[in-house]
Order: C-alpha cells, then structure tokens, then sequence
C-alpha cells in the first residue's frame, strides 16, 4: 500500500492540484457573485470539493494516507451542510416565495 | 497513561454534554408539560457537570501523556466556556417557544411534539459547546475541522429559530453561507499546510514548520496555507476582512442567541488561532540544530505583518461602526468586533505573555458581553425584544438593579478601574508592550478611548436620562431567570476583578509545557518553550 502510494506522477498530481484551486477559485467567484441561495450553497461545496481533492494529491505527494482520511470526513460535513442549507432555503422560499438573495435585506446599516 | 486513553480521558466533559444533548432533544419532545419545562434546568446541569468531568480530567496525567501541543489549554478554557453556557441558559432557556408553551397550556392548541423547538434548541447550544470545548484539545487538523464545525453548524440553527421573526431567519442564512464559505477557505488552507508539511498532527507540523523555519525559512505553500487557515478562522472572530456578517446577524438572532454567538464562537476562534500559530512557532519555540540551540525567529514576517494588520483594522472598524448605532444589539456586534481586535493583539504578543493575558481577556469580555444581553433579555415592551436606546432610557425608575447592572457592564467594557474589564485590559496591554508592539498598543488605546463614547450611553441612558413614552412601556418579562443571569454576572465582575490574581494564574496554568511539569517551581516553567530535536 505505502509503495503504491509512494509511486506518483509528477504530472497528474500537478494536474489535480491545478484542478482542486480552479475548483475553488470558481466557488470563490460564484460565491460573490451569483444571487440565487440554492446556487451560491453550490458554490461552497465547490469550494470545499477543491480542498478535499488538494488533500488527496496531497496525500499523493508524501505517500501517507492522512490526506485520504481527511476527504472522508469532508464528505461527512459537507452532507450534514447540505442538509442545513436546503432546509433554511426551503424556510425562507415559504415565506418570500423567492431564492433570490436580495429580496432579504431587512437588516443592514441605516 | 497512554496517549489514546489520555485523549478519551481529556474529551470527558465533551462526552457529557453529546450525551446530554440527546436527553435534552428528547425530554423537549415529550407530551408532560412539566418535563418540557425541565429542559433549560437538565441543560444546565450537564454543563455543571461538564465541569466536574474537566476538573477530573486535567487531574489525572492525561494532559502529560495525551501528547497535545498545548496540552493544558483545556484546564482554563472548557470550564470557562461550560460556567458561561450556564449563564446563557438562564438567559435563554425560557425564552424559546415562551408563547407556544403559552398556547398548549391555555388548552386552545394541542400539543404537537413538530412544533416545539426548546429540545433541539438546548441540545444544539451544549452541541455547539462540546465543539468549542473540542478545539481546546485538538491533536490534528482533521480534528480541529471538525470540532470548528461542531461548534458552528448547530449555531447557524440557532441564530434562525432563536425566534418567530423574518430577521431571525435571514440572520441564519447570512450567517450560514459566510460561515459555509470561511469553512471552506480555512480547509483549503489546512489542504495547503499539509501539503508543505505532509502530516496533520499538531505537534509533528509544528515540528517541521520549525525545522523549515531554522534552515532558512518556512516554505510559501506553509505560508499562503496559514494565512488562509487563519482568515478562514476570523470569521468566527468576526474579525477584518471576515467581519461584516456580525452586526447583521447579532441584530436578527433572538437576544439569548446574540449573547451566545458573543461567547462562543469568539472563544473557539481564539483557541483555533492560538492552536494554528502555535505551529507556526512563536517566539518561544527553539530548535536543536547539529547539536545547537537555535532560537526561531517567532512568527513568520508575513504572517505577524498579517495579524498586526487584521488586529488594527477589526478594533478601529469596530469601534467607528459602533458609534454610529441605536439598535443596542448591533453596536454590541460592532463592539464584539472591536474586542476582537484587541484580542489578536494579544496572540501577536505571543506566548511568551500574551496568550495567559487573551484568556484572562475572554472571560472578562465573556461575562460583561453576557450581562449586558441578559439585562436587554429581562426586558420587553409589548412583547418584543428591547433593543433599541430608546428603550433603555430611565430605565432606572423601573428596572433599578437592571439598571444598575447593565451601567456596571457597559463601565467594565469601557476598562474602568474597579471592574473585571480594567484587569483584561491591563494584562493585555502590559503584555503587548513587553513584546515591543508599542505602535499596537498605542492604537489599542486611542480606541478605547473611542469606545467610551458608545460604552456611556449604556451608562447614561439608564442611569440619568429621562423616560420617553417608549420606554415607559417597558417591563420586566414574566420569568426571573434572564434577571437573575444579569445580576450573578453583575456580582461575578467585581468578584473577578477582586480575584484577578488567581485567575490569571490559572490561565498561565494553561500555558506550561507537558516537559517542564516537574520543575514547575521554576517561574519560567509556567511559558512554553518548545524545543524541539532535529535528527539530520
């Protein structure tokens, strides 16, 4: 197991870490940018599906498997998120009928 | 004791709040009108006995052996965050569902086990502890994740049920999607640190980091990771640049639930940065180089240039922010940013004196912060949350001791001699000036110079002003806990004040090095100095 994980293609493991930032980067901007909720909840799990690819190309790198586990608990996380944010969406869609993220403004600066 | 006992023995207090969560979420189902009542009372007591579980664990030599990199920070940081949850249940444990409960008893609706919320609301605020208490005896980073996120995800819950209020509810998704986002900066970040360091344990990336660090400087990809790590962690602070969700969402959330996000995750983002920047190696940290001694520089340039930054940024923000409200809670938001900022000067300062001055910081900012929500929790005007100035203004002629409460807090937040507040200040200044920050400190105190002005209307408006029409309707709510809160917080700010001493050596206490333990008589036992052997 630890020689196969020793074993790596420079090229692939740049490959996935150039892939894993894009990722994130693209969460990042989509984040910022887009206005509908169920869309920038996307965002966030594109983001955190960067970081957990960088730990697995990682994980690659230094031939130990902490980076491996590490996604499995990513995983776990990003599940129980997904649930929460679905279930404040649906809450605030019954009461304005809309995901677009501007329609609540209620609180800021006056 | 060995090292995978010694972990399980130092995680008793978090088992016994995740147990107590779950009897809590079921006794809030039940139909018994009086074992729904008991809720906010069981909650309580498996917080007090959470304490009980820490005093037993660090009295065993589980913290020698469990291996941590801080292995004591627990000792002073668990019981602290458990004994302020016990005030905040009191603040909030009958304010949840308070007109439902109201309902079902006066027999118009029947009970309906999906309408109650008190349960899970108490079962995910001592979830949201055992997180914060988690952090505190982190080994990895995949453990630190997680607990942070134990710590956040039930308070994004909270922040959007706290009440029946369309602010509420866009508080907690404001609060959710930053909060999902900074999480997912700050893992990306860890992502980078393990890349430049190949292992998630604490004390083995410390290791390396320092050997980088003493054969010509820590790599980039450590560096841009740490700097993602900790503004990914700011968030919790409500620290620059990841500030601006605090006065929205302290505004929306309920008032318990404002006094809870003051504490709470302010402590776990403290005790996740002071765990991160321990890595990093502070100016106590030395590594042993072909058989010499070589002391690290502290932290990393860019990284201090980064926090001296963020540090003056979030207190001048806060405090300017602050000045320019009339909603008590969002200056309170602004002026939790501002804290923040005074806090982060103290991890600049380093171990050497800095952090036993940032804990002696959080529990005097901890139990001013609480009492002022408790009193603002104890009032109501025709039903609805007090919030406003206005609302408080003579309040004297009604509310005396709340009054006098509320104005003894706002002194202590300002750092007036006599009151908790001045000794955090105090240790806090002193400290940083010894690591020759003198710039920050001078910053620090034109801005609590600042601070004063916001700070007095809490003073003035209750104390000397006149009632208008709207704050002669107000009136204390129905149950005496939240007053009651307000006072024993009231009462525990002269008394810590009186007990500075003590307490500050406690939080030294959860400094010293697991090595140095037997020499503890030493009075340079009590800092960490990590040395650390490098085998070439």
């Amino acid at each position: 197991m630890t020689e196969l994980l020793a074993t790596y293609d420079a090229s692939s493991v740049n490959a996935a870490l150039l892939t894993s930032s894009v990722l994130f980067g693209i969460g990042l901007v989509g984040f910022l940018s887009r206005r509908n909720m169920i869309v920038m909840f996307l965002c966030t799990e594109l983001m955190f599906q960067g970081a957990a690819l960088a730990m697995i190309a990682f994980g690659r790198v230094h031939g130990n498997p902490d980076g491996q586990t590490f996604v499995i608990f990513i995983l776990t996380i990003a599940a129980a998120e997904a649930a929460l944010a679905l279930g404040l969406v649906v809450l605030l869609y019954r009461r304005r009928e809309t995901l677009d993220s501007e329609a609540w403004s209620e609180l800021k600066e006056c | 004791m060995d090292p995978t006992t010694a972990k399980l023995t130092l995680i008793a207090p978090e088992m016994v709040l995740c147990f107590g969560a779950v009897v809590v979420a079921v006794l809030g189902l039940m139909q018994n009108a009086s074992l729904r009542r008991s809720v906010p009372l069981i909650s309580a007591l498996f917080l007090a006995l959470s304490v009980v579980a820490c005093t037993w664990s660090y009295s065993t030599d589980a913290a020698e052996s469990s291996g941590l990199l801080l292995p004591y920070l627990g000792s002073f940081a668990k019981p602290l965050i458990a004994c302020i949850a016990i005030l905040l249940v009191m603040i909030g444990g009958t304010a949840v569902d308070r007109r439902l409960e109201a309902a079902f008893d006066s027999g118009r609706v029947p009970f309906e086990a999906v309408r109650v919320l008190r349960g899970e609301f108490h079962a995910f605020m001592l979830l949201s502890v055992a997180g914060t208490m988690l952090i505190a005896s982190a080994t990895d980073l995949i453990w630190l994740f997680l607990a942070l996120e134990l710590s956040s995800l039930p308070s994004y819950v909270m922040v959007a049920v706290g009440r029946h209020a369309r602010k509420a509810q866009e508080a907690g998704v404001k609060y959710f999607f930053l909060g999902a986002m900074s999480s997912a900066v700050f893992l990306y970040g860890f992502a980078l640190l393990y890349g430049a360091t190949g292992t998630l344990q604490c004390t083995e990336m410390a290791e390396v980091l320092s050997r980088q660090a003493a054969e010509g400087g820590i790599s980039t990809l450590a560096i841009v990771g740490a700097v993602m790590a900790i503004l990914g962690v700011s968030f919790k602070l409500a620290a620059v640049p990841m500030h601006f969700y605090a006065p929205d969402v302290y505004e929306g959330a309920s008032g318990p639930v404002t006094a809870f996000l003051g504490f709470g995750p302010k402590v776990a983002g403290i005790l996740a940065l002071i765990l991160l920047l321990s890595m990093l190696g502070w100016s106590g940290h030395a590594a042993v180089l072909n058989g010499q001694e070589v002391k690290l520089q502290g932290l990393p340039a860019p990284i201090a240039a980064m926090l001296w930054m963020m540090s003056v940024l979030t207190m001048t923000l806060g405090n300017i922010g602050a000045l320019l409200q009339r909603n008590v809670k969002r200056m309170l938001g602004y002026s939790s940013i501002a804290h923040s900022g005074y806090l982060m000067m103290g991890l600049l300062a380093g171990p050497e004196a800095g952090l036993d001055a940032v804990l002696f910081y959080l529990v005097g900012y901890g139990v001013m912060n609480t009492v002022v929500l408790a009193v603002l929790c104890a009032l109501e005007r025709n039903g609805e949350e007090v919030e406003t100035l206005e609302d408080i203004a003579g309040l004297r002629h009604r509310q005396p001791l709340l009054a006098w409460t509320l104005a003894l807090a706002a002194a202590s937040l300002v750092g007036l001699p006599p009151m908790i507040g001045f000794f955090g200040k105090i240790y806090l200044f002193t400290a940083v000036l010894e690591q020759g920050q003198t710039a920050l400190v001078i910053i620090a105190a034109v801005n609590s110079a600042v601070s004063v002005f916001y700070y007095m209307q809490l003073v003035v408006l209750p104390m000397l002003a006149q009632s208008n029409p709207r704050s002669e309707t107000v009136t204390a709510v129905q149950s005496p806990w939240p007053k009651f809160a307000a006072v024993i917080g009231g009462v525990s700010i002269i008394a810590l004040a009186i007990f500075a001493q003590p307490v500050f050596e406690a939080a030294q206490r959860a400094f010293r090095a697991p090595s140095v333990v037997a020499a503890s008589t030493d009075a340079d036992a009590s800092k960490v100095t990590h040395t650390i052997t490098l085998d070439r």
